[in-house]
């Protein structure tokens, strides 16, 4: 056993502090939580170009397409340290570096890797992604989608409509899940995966506004949309097993992130706390909001411990089974309360718009407040990580 | 980073699983809770035999010279089968600091006594608030000539009764700081002018109210410097509460693996309740939390075992242990019904002793309390 940080991870940490500081405009509002990467796209993507030309934007990938091919675990010091400092623009839209990339490096052909990795490696608007998955009757139960695609030829005809589709206004290309096969024995026999380009004739993103008014997510209709053949990923119908591997893809850099960013809200509500005073004292001295921070404290501890073991898993080619359910899990769990402990240490404060003069430490905790029963939702809800313990790591059987 | 243990430390988890399964069945748990002695002295010396007193120690003292990672797996191993005894109160408690702080002469009398399962010790702190801090130490000890004079009480001080020597903190001074004036004295728990009373805890282990009414210590069985012990404590506070984590890990194991096994089985409306999801997310959060104690232990003993150990990280692990083992015992019995209310079902032992490991080396406030400071509260 061994949990040092290697002098790679450690200087990278380094170099990323000073990179925050050069770059980043003081009063950063650090709501992210709530705004995802899309609210000033220029301003992001202008990041996204810096993070590529240091050679951070997708490090872990082959030099081949763009990446420096640094090891899982920088990956993960990485984005614990881009969300520690609040560093917009990492993500590419929302699926391109996380699993699109690593998704294509597994079962796309090399015509689609040399197309697209470089592309999102680039930093440019032309490598932003959206993923297309659920659907009005395909939450939950993803299998369930209905959006087809028939082969016509050298093409595939697409019809159908998405919902959530987090930033399908912004991105380029979509990676989408069809069904390609409606007569399958089993629903999630008959699901293929498309590259789509977001440009092609027929393609409609409507907004969605987000319950504080936030563009984050859309609706998109595909009305007869026209795909090569070639744009398929991987075998026609069997686009489940990649659908899965791309969840455990995003599901794994939740607690890096979300470790990264509570880390930080930790840090700024005892800096706030010590130089608060409350009944002649500073707020720190409070038994109360000493023991609220120290439990927060207890577990982000474990979220990074899940965060390095399960990326040490990955690193040793293992398939971990349920560790990134594991994490999503612990990371919702601990983002809500962090949000709702931040929020009682700040107060009557609390309710202050987080774009607002009012509010405290840059509007952090009110963003994080307004933003995890938004990300508890995505790439799974609790309840079907649960089940997915329960079922592939506890044997359990099927629940639903 | 490397989250494997070697091959010798997988070994020696399955030959402790192995040994604790055959030698400390469940049966044998229940019989020790009834024994006066509270431990079954075949097994001790089997254990001995085996080297796990001495496993920590150098050669030079009997031992086998392994790392302090190795006594955690063993220990998590003891925990997973609860097993009786004063191993913990011996070498968590008293062998480890007297191996630290020790001078070589103490050494060499007291560990291979130890490591050959012949000694037996334990450690005396808490005072009437129960309260593992050096401002709460009344005990008095009073320089006569050569010998130090104890007097006062200690409370729950574990497996006095069959210990040779009791570790005793005392007081024989006072300065600016309430940690001054803190000494360490090895005494004969045999000796006169001794009273011991039982506490009975619904743990079912061995706990006493230890009162010295002039008990004399020579000088030369005191433990590192008089009036400066306080490091001492706070030594073997953070030894024994990653040793206590390791007990309580394995612990949580062994509920989750028993509430995870009736689910399977038990069936009701004509299914195993393991397939309704009320069930089975309760059980999902206990494996959450059964791993959460695991790598936050890792975390906390690797650091010991490499030589730069963090009382930040322990107080992590013991604080948030102390959480875990309750809810995951609280929340197996419910999974089970009302078989796991019984005396004869398994999940009771572990809810038992969850007081008892909480309390031990430290409870959960005194180690937030160290977390906050860290954060600079």
């Amino acid at each position: 056993m061994d949990f040092r940080l290697g002098e790679k991870e450690l200087a990278l940490k380094e170099e990323i502090r000073k990179f925050a500081e050069a770059e980043l405009p003081p009063d950063l509002v650090r709501n992210t939580v709530i705004d995802g990467e899309f609210r000033d796209f220029e301003f992001e993507i202008s990041m996204s170009r810096k993070l590529a030309q240091r050679g951070w934007l997708v490090m872990s990938w082959p030099e081949k397409y763009g990446g420096c091919g640094a090891s899982l675990l920088e990956q993960t010091v990485y984005e614990m340290e881009i969300a520690y400092w609040g560093i917009p623009g990492a993500w590419m839209g929302i699926s391109g570096i996380q699993w699109v990339g690593p998704c294509l490096m597994m079962f796309g052909t090399e015509e689609q890797r040399e197309k697209y990795l470089p592309l999102i490696a680039s930093g440019e608007k032309d490598g932003v992604w959206c993923t297309g998955y659920s659907e009005p009757n395909a939450g939950s139960d993803f299998a369930n989608i209905r959006t087809q695609a028939i082969r016509d030829r050298d093409d595939y005809v697409i019809n159908g409509q998405k919902v959530w589709t987090s930033a399908a206004h912004r991105a380029r290309w979509c990676w989408l899940a069809v069904r390609t096969n409606p007569n399958a024995a089993k629903k999630h026999q008959g699901i293929s995966i498309f590259i789509v380009d977001m440009k092609s004739p027929g393609v409609t993103v409507n907004p969605i506004l987000n319950y504080y008014g936030r563009h984050h997510f859309n609706e998109v209709f595909f009305d007869t949309v026209r795909v090569p053949a070639s744009n398929l990923v991987g075998e026609e119908n069997k686009g489940w097993y990649y659908l899965m591997q791309s969840l455990a893809f995003e599901r794994r850099s939740i607690a890096p992130t979300t470790y990264g960013s509570l880390k930080r809200i930790l840090e700024d509500l005892a800096k706030y706390a010590a130089r608060t005073e409350y009944e002649g004292q500073p707020l720190s001295k409070n038994p109360l909001v000493r023991g609220k921070l120290a439990d927060l404290a207890i577990d982000l501890e474990v979220l990074k411990m899940f965060a390095f073991q399960l990326a040490w898993r990955i690193a040793q080619g293992q398939i971990p089974v349920y560790e990134s359910s594991r994490n999503k899990i612990m990371g919702d769990d601990l983002m809500r309360r962090g949000a709702i402990a931040g929020a009682e240490i700040l107060g009557i404060y609390s309710q202050a718009d987080p774009d607002s003069e009012w509010a405290k430490l840059n509007g952090a905790v009110q963003g994080a407040y307004l933003g995890f029963p938004g990300q508890a939702i995505a790439a799974g809800t609790a309840e079907i990580e649960k089940s997915i313990i329960g079922q592939f790591r506890l044997g359990l059987p099927k629940s639903y | 980073m490397d989250f494997n243990f070697t091959e010798e430390q997988d070994m020696l988890r399955i030959s402790a699983r192995d040994f604790l399964a055959k030698e400390c069945p469940k049966a044998k748990v229940r019989e020790m809770a009834k024994d006066e002695r509270g431990y079954d002295v075949r097994m001790w010396h089997s254990m001995a035999e085996l080297g796990w007193m001495g496993l920590v120690f150098p050669e030079e003292y009997g031992g086998m010279a392994a790392s302090f990672m190795d006594l955690v797996i063993l220990m998590e191993e003891m925990g997973r089968n609860i097993l009786p005894g004063p191993f913990f109160s011996t070498i968590a408690l008293c062998a480890l600091p007297l191996l630290e702080y020790g001078s070589s002469e103490q050494k060499t009398k007291f560990l291979p006594q130890i490591a050959e399962g012949e000694a037996m010790w334990t450690f005396a702190l808490a005072e009437s608030s129960g309260k593992y801090k050096a401002s709460e130490v009344r005990l008095r000890a009073v320089l006569r000539e050569t010998d130090y004079v104890l007097e006062g009480h200690k409370l729950f001080v574990t497996d006095a009764h069959v210990a040779d020597y009791i570790l005793v903190v005392g007081r024989t001074g006072d300065g600016e700081r309430p940690e001054d004036g803190i000494t360490l004295f090895m005494v004969d728990a045999r000796g006169p002018n001794m009273k011991m009373e039982t506490i009975p805890t619904i743990g079912g282990d061995r706990q006493f109210k230890v009162s010295f009414d002039g008990v004399t210590v020579p000088e030369d069985n005191i433990l590192g410097k008089i009036g400066k012990a306080w490091d001492i404590v706070d030594f073997v506070l953070q030894r024994a509460a990653v040793l206590k984590c390791a007990e309580m890990s394995g612990a949580c194991q062994a509920a989750l693996d028993m509430t995870s096994s009736y689910a399977k089985e038990r069936i009701q409306f004509d299914r195993p309740i393991g397939s309704f999801q009320a069930i089975q997310h309760k059980l999902a959060d206990m494996l959450i939390d059964a791993e959460a104690v695991q790598y936050l232990l890792y975390q906390a003993a690797w650091g010991i075992n490499v030589g730069s150990p963090s009382r930040w990280q322990i107080s992590v692990a013991k604080a948030k242990a102390n959480e875990a083992y309750q809810r995951i015992c609280i929340e197996a019995i419910a999974a089970h019904g009302a078989i796991g209310y019984t005396m004869d079902h398994d999940i009771g032992l572990y809810y038992r002793r969850v007081k008892g490991a909480q309390f031990a080396a430290g409870d959960t406030d005194l180690h937030r309390e160290v977390i906050a400071v860290g954060l600079g509260l």
